[in-house]
């Protein structure tokens, strides 16, 4: 599939880019246009709930001063939408971090099953698609928007269990995707037939001299069977140069080797995962992407930070624990660093065949299973975005009245042109979709 | 120059014999093969010139339009006599008939119709070959496996799988109640748990560790069937197979996956499971092996031991080349090229993803480099077979690390480059390098189809590898490695074409006991009469084809009519009357493979008798007719409509001896009963068959074929040439005009010892070099070899 670009579109209608401007008010025209549009969304998700009061803006509206976890974001402060009241009011079995985590992008109830948390019934997976799916699902469903992947799962640091406190994205009822969490079998998802072409041909010559040389060994009768295998070999290299030709538009990140999948790595894999995201998308092999930094009830002990106790157990110490709240904090500030880490790599990379930058084309989506921590909350979860993917209007924070999350992540579905009526809990989506715009 | 003085050996010599030959022909062709002198070959062709090579071709190599089949067979001079006597020319056979026929029959048959006119005409040579899949695989497998430790641990005579069993949901060590050995996994729990005296049913767990053992290579699915939670791994001990950990609103509880595993290996197996508030509780673990069904994994595959995981390369392979019998690596395609290069990137990052392990380093160690530079040394040094030159070190090694800074990667190439190459990739290139470590690569690939272990290694460096004495000794601690038996179970398999006995299904109605878990089960019962004669005190040709014995389980007893007496659990061996069974002859599997839906086939097993038992060639048949039941009378029993079907004089050519083997077999039914009378009531299997050297045997069953394949001289040759073809993958006669009466001799005398066989032919075909009359040779292999 070859994505034209809106003004190679234009070219070929024999339309001249002075008159541009005034084409998008030609209602056929601005759709086939927007089609060409890329809308690409991510979910960035990390654990244990925040600290409200160095989180959220004390201010609505557009005048709105950002805190000291969200301080990092400060340079897209007019390209972020602050959500707040949004309520994850799913319920049914499973404790609060399961029900935070699965029910997060679904929407739904979890099933009855086998798996016991700290508290109430146990359960099982979730009981319907999550949202990240279901747009991929949309976008594969279209030529104009299809990608090699449709979505990729990205993760950091999260344990090699599979339960519902370690997913958050489904394919629907009771199939978990897992996050991919090292970033090695990743590129090898990715770029696995580039490099591996790239390492063949590589050794392609020393393989062509060291066949000449047994070559030279042999009787005449066996030579025969040689000179064959070497022209196999040189067909191959051809086929291999061939198709070397039609290679990505953007190089591949070139990886740091032997980064281990342990705590104290974690600052190196999140950039890992995060420089092979945008790779990702900038040769559009997606359009949807979920980046999940540890699990729900994570523990990542952030030593990076001074920080030696595991990040859940400290997010169970009082409100008037200081020194608890303090690191918290700084933990969150950690993940807001990535959030701009991600959205500055977004907004540094061109937009592929396009006008401006890639944040001008991706919204990402930054969210949590948790509220708050210590009181084990689903209202308020935090529903920070940033960039221009979904057309919302941003650079604004909003405090909106204990809203379902199912409304949210209706609004995410409508913003890519999928009008669906509900999504997840019907009785949550009486009120229709959210209006960002 | 030096290049194929080997083989130049043979072709003088064999110009020589061809001299010797002609002349002793042509003299005294009455001892020719101890057979009767008849004809004189001077007369014979010139009376062939002029009748029959119009039709046959001046050489007998036929004639396109006319007949195309080349003149070759095993008859006696005497039968070709009589066929032309009685039939050739094909439209004036009075043009040549009694003494004439004679002539010619004998002119024909020393010129170009037997074997050894074949031999002489077209000398068969050592062929340079590349590595079959098979060879590939496991030579892959066992080059990275030679960097764990622990691969050659033992395995140990118990079964089954051991079991901790702990008393809460949780795989803990506080929790932890008690340990056994578990025979298979398949339990009901039901609303208990394992531990009598713990009552409370709500929550436990149990751990099984251990291995599991696989005779065949192929695709193996793995199913765990349970209403709790459960993992299972197998050959890997991070990523399960299967994670069903997590029970989920009534999520179907059967779970499967596949997985490539090679025979005679055993791989690490474990299964977590749990139970929490679920309303019950079991488990059974389930496979599928290949040619076989679904069934609880057995006892006898289960060892409560661990072994390390065996890297399997994935990729597909195209099949080998098989053209000539046996699969063989004489022929390369683009198929196999791409093949061999995305495999070699398979193993590539599975030897970069443990570099540390295998190169005994870690990341902080400033000799990391140097240290797994040396690793790269002996992984390259394994994978050709000896040792590395300076120039070739630098070559290979040297120059990739001197290109990529990032170790990883110069590693990644070294590996490429060491599996492109065609020193891993070829066997047998002969004669440039003949030294102890071809010898060592020819036994391993021999015996193992993989590459020479650290004792082989050991010994083809102190130059031990010339004495026969020495090898024979390697070759036997060889044969009791699995590897060894999983290669000659394939050539059991391959022998008795059981992978080509696809049409197993029988009609329902007639033989509704026949079904898929029976044939499985007679696979295995077949499969464990191949193992007792592999493995030791019965490895007898005779016993293959005489012992009255079969291997039953309740099934199969049942289906038999041998209730009485049968296996309570598993498969068990018992007697038979010995009328009714002879070795692998009446294995029921095979007689089943080899019939009709409906009815026996005298033809299938007449043809797969000639063939593979008794070593015979057969022509494709001039025509092809197809036997259909509908076209005969009804009241004809099998053996009538057969011996209707092929009365025609030209397909008695052949069928005067399929016939009379096939009938011998009637007492058993399509599915391989024995039964005194058929349908019609007038069951016969009384039949008389001419042998090769004209003879004429009665057969009054079974027993009397089985006992005449058992003492025929060319039955035990053709065994021998198809064994040998397999171990060694080259043809016996590139080595050398005597060397199957040598191994037929060795063989008789060692009493029809197969396991002796192999050595043997082990032997000889590892130290080729060393063959009398081929001094100048060992002398070379001594002097290389100090």
């Amino acid at each position: 599939m070859n994505p034209i670009t809106r003004r190679d579109f234009l070219r070929n209608l024999g339309i001249s880019a002075a008159a541009i401007p005034f084409v998008g008010g030609l209602p056929g025209m601005a759709q086939a246009a927007s089609q060409t549009t890329k809308q690409r969304v991510i979910f960035m998700f990390s654990p244990n709930g925040v600290v409200p009061w160095n989180f959220w803006p004390e201010q609505e509206g557009a005048d709105f001063r950002l805190k000291e976890i969200l301080a990092p974001m400060e340079a897209y402060k007019d390209r972020m939408l602050v959500l707040n009241g949004v309520n994850n009011q799913v319920r049914g079995d499973g404790d609060n971090h399961m029900r935070g985590m699965s029910c997060l992008l679904t929407g739904d109830e979890l099933l009855p099953g086998n798996i016991q948390g700290g508290s109430d019934t146990p359960a099982g997976w979730a009981s319907s698609i999550s949202i990240d799916q279901e747009l991929k699902k949309y976008f594969q469903s279209n030529p104009e928007t299809r990608t090699r992947f449709g979505s990729l799962e990205f993760g950091a640091g999260v344990p090699d269990r599979a339960d519902p406190w370690t997913r958050m994205s489904y394919a629907g009822p009771n199939q978990p995707i897992a996050p991919v969490d090292d970033p090695y079998s990743m590129f090898k998802k990715l770029y696995g037939k580039v490099s591996a072409r790239k390492d063949i041909m590589s050794v392609l010559d020393d393989v062509g001299t060291d066949l000449k040389k047994v070559r030279s060994q042999v009787s005449s009768e066996d030579r025969e069977l040689l000179e064959k295998h070497a022209t196999f070999v040189r067909e191959m290299e051809k086929e291999l140069e061939a198709s070397g030709k039609q290679d990505l538009s953007v190089a591949p990140p070139k990886l740091k080797p032997g980064v281990e999948d342990e705590n104290d790595n974690l600052p190196k894999l999140c950039r890992m995962q995060m420089d092979l995201l945008v790779n990702s998308f900038a040769n559009d092999m997606a359009r949807v992407a979920t980046l999940q930094f540890s699990k729900s009830v994570g523990q990542a002990r952030m030593r990076w930070l001074g920080i030696d106790e595991g990040h859940h157990s400290l997010s169970h110490d009082k409100d008037s624990n200081e020194s608890s709240q303090e690191k918290l904090t700084k933990i969150n500030k950690w993940f807001c660093q990535q959030l701009r880490y991600l959205v500055q790599k977004l907004d540094e990379t061109p937009e592929p065949g396009s006008k401006g930058s890639m944040l001008d084309h991706t919204t990402v989506v930054w969210t949590n299973e948790l509220g708050k921590g210590n009181s084990h909350t689903l209202n308020d979860i935090p529903f920070v975005l940033a960039g221009n993917g979904l057309g919302f209007r941003m650079g604004r924070s909003l405090k909106l009245d204990n809203e379902p999350h199912n409304r949210l992540l209706m609004s995410f579905a409508h913003a890519v042109g999928h009008k669906i009526d509900h999504f997840g809990k019907e009785d949550l989506c009486e009120k229709g979709a959210l209006d960002l715009t | 120059m030096s290049g194929r003085l080997n083989r130049a050996v043979y072709c003088v010599s064999q110009v020589r014999l061809v001299g010797i030959l002609l002349c002793s022909l042509l003299l005294c062709s009455l001892s020719a093969r101890g057979e009767s002198g008849i004809g004189n070959p001077e007369k014979g062709a010139g009376i062939y010139k002029n009748l029959c090579a119009e039709c046959h071709g001046k050489n007998g190599g036929g004639v396109p339009d006319e007949h195309e089949e080349p003149l070759v067979g095993d008859k006696s001079v005497e039968s070709l006599a009589e066929i032309i006597h009685r039939s050739m020319p094909e439209d004036a056979s009075e043009k040549c008939e009694g003494q004439d026929a004679k002539d010619v029959a004998r002119y024909v048959y020393d010129s170009f119709y037997s074997k050894k006119a074949r031999a002489r005409n077209n000398p068969a040579e050592i062929e340079l070959s590349r590595l079959t899949v098979r060879q590939y695989r496991n030579a892959v497998a066992d080059l990275v496996g030679s960097f764990v430790d622990g691969s050659k641990k033992r395995l140990g005579s118990k079964r089954g799988l051991k079991g901790s069993y702990h008393s809460t949901r949780r795989l803990s060590k506080k929790s932890f109640s008690f340990e056994r050995v578990d025979p298979n996994i398949r339990f009901e729990f039901g609303q208990e748990t394992p531990d009598p005296e713990d009552k409370k049913a709500e929550d436990f767990a149990i751990r099984w560790r251990g291995s599991v053992m696989v005779e065949e290579t192929g695709k193996y699915e793995f199913i765990v069937k349970s209403e709790n939670g459960f993992k299972l791994w197998v050959n890997s001990s991070d990523e399960p197979l299967i994670d069903g950990w997590v029970v989920s609103g009534g999520e179907s509880r059967t779970r499967r996956e596949t997985i490539r595993l090679l025979g005679g290996r055993a791989y690490p197996i474990r299964v977590d499971y749990f139970k929490y508030k679920d309303e019950s509780a079991s488990i059974d673990l389930r496979w599928k092996p290949p040619h076989k069904v679904e069934a609880t994994i057995p006892q006898r595959q289960l060892i409560p031991r661990s072994v390390p995981s065996t890297l399997v390369v994935d990729r597909s392979f195209p099949p080998d080349d098989s053209s000539v019998g046996y699969p063989r690596g004489t022929s390369v395609s683009k198929a196999w090229i791409r093949a061999t290069t995305f495999a070699a990137v398979e193993v590539a990052s599975a030897v970069a993803k443990r570099l540390n392990e295998f190169a005994d380093t870690k990341d902080s160690d400033p000799k990391r480099r140097q240290k797994i530079k040396a690793f790269c040394r002996r992984f390259v040094e394994k994978a050709f077979r000896r040792p590395l030159s300076e120039t070739e070190e630098r070559a290979i090694i040297d120059s990739q690390f001197k290109e990529s800074e990032e170790t990883e990667t110069a590693v990644k190439r070294v590996v490429l480059m060491t599996l492109k190459s065609p020193r891993f990739l070829y066997l047998d290139r002969e004669p440039f390098q003949t030294d102890s470590y071809d010898v060592a690569s020819r036994l391993s690939f021999g015996i193992w189809d993989s590459l020479p272990d650290k004792a082989l290694w050991r010994a083809a460096e102190q130059g031990q590898l010339s004495s026969p004495g020495t090898v024979a000794l390697h070759a036997r601690r060889m044969l009791r490695d699995r590897r060894a038996k999983s290669k000659l179970k394939a050539f059991f398999h391959h022998w008795l074409k059981l992978n080509q006995a696809h049409s197993l299904a029988k009609d329902d109605e007639l033989f509704p006991k026949f079904d898929k878990e029976l044939i499985s089960d007679l696979r295995t019962s077949l499969d464990l009469f191949i193992d007792d004669i592999l493995s030791g005190r019965k490895s007898n040709f005779r016993q293959l084809l005489l012992a009255d014995e079969m291997y039953l389980n309740s099934r199969i007893a049942e289906f038999l009519g041998k209730d009485e007496g049968a296996p309570k659990e598993g498969f068990e061996k018992r007697s038979f009357d010995p009328k009714e069974r002879a070795g692998v002859l009446t294995h029921p599997y095979l007689l089943a493979a080899f019939s009709y839906r409906d009815n026996t086939s005298p033809i299938h097993r007449g043809v797969f008798v000639t063939r593979q038992l008794l070593g015979r060639t057969l022509n494709p048949p001039p025509e092809a007719v197809e036997f259909k039941d509908s076209e005969f009378d009804p009241d004809l029993t099998m053996r009538e409509k057969v011996a209707e079907l092929t009365k025609a004089d030209s397909c008695q050519n052949c069928h005067s001896v399929i016939n009379p083997l096939g009938f011998s077999l009637e007492h058993y039914d399509a599915v391989g009963r024995f039964r005194n009378e058929d349908e019609r009531k007038r069951l016969n299997a009384v039949s008389k068959y001419e042998g090769p050297d004209g003879n004429i045997e009665t057969l009054t069953g079974a027993r009397d074929l089985a006992e005449y394949i058992a003492n025929d001289e060319q039955a035990q040759r053709g065994f021998i040439i198809q064994l040998f073809n397999w171990i060694v993958k080259q043809p016996v006669q590139a080595f050398g005009a005597g060397m199957l009466d040598e191994l037929h001799a060795g063989f008789k005398k060692n009493d029809y010892d197969i396991r002796r066989l192999i050595v043997e032919i082990a032997k000889v075909s590892a130290l080729r070099e060393l063959k009398p009359g081929t001094s100048s040779e060992s002398s070379q292999l001594a002097e290389a070899t100090k």
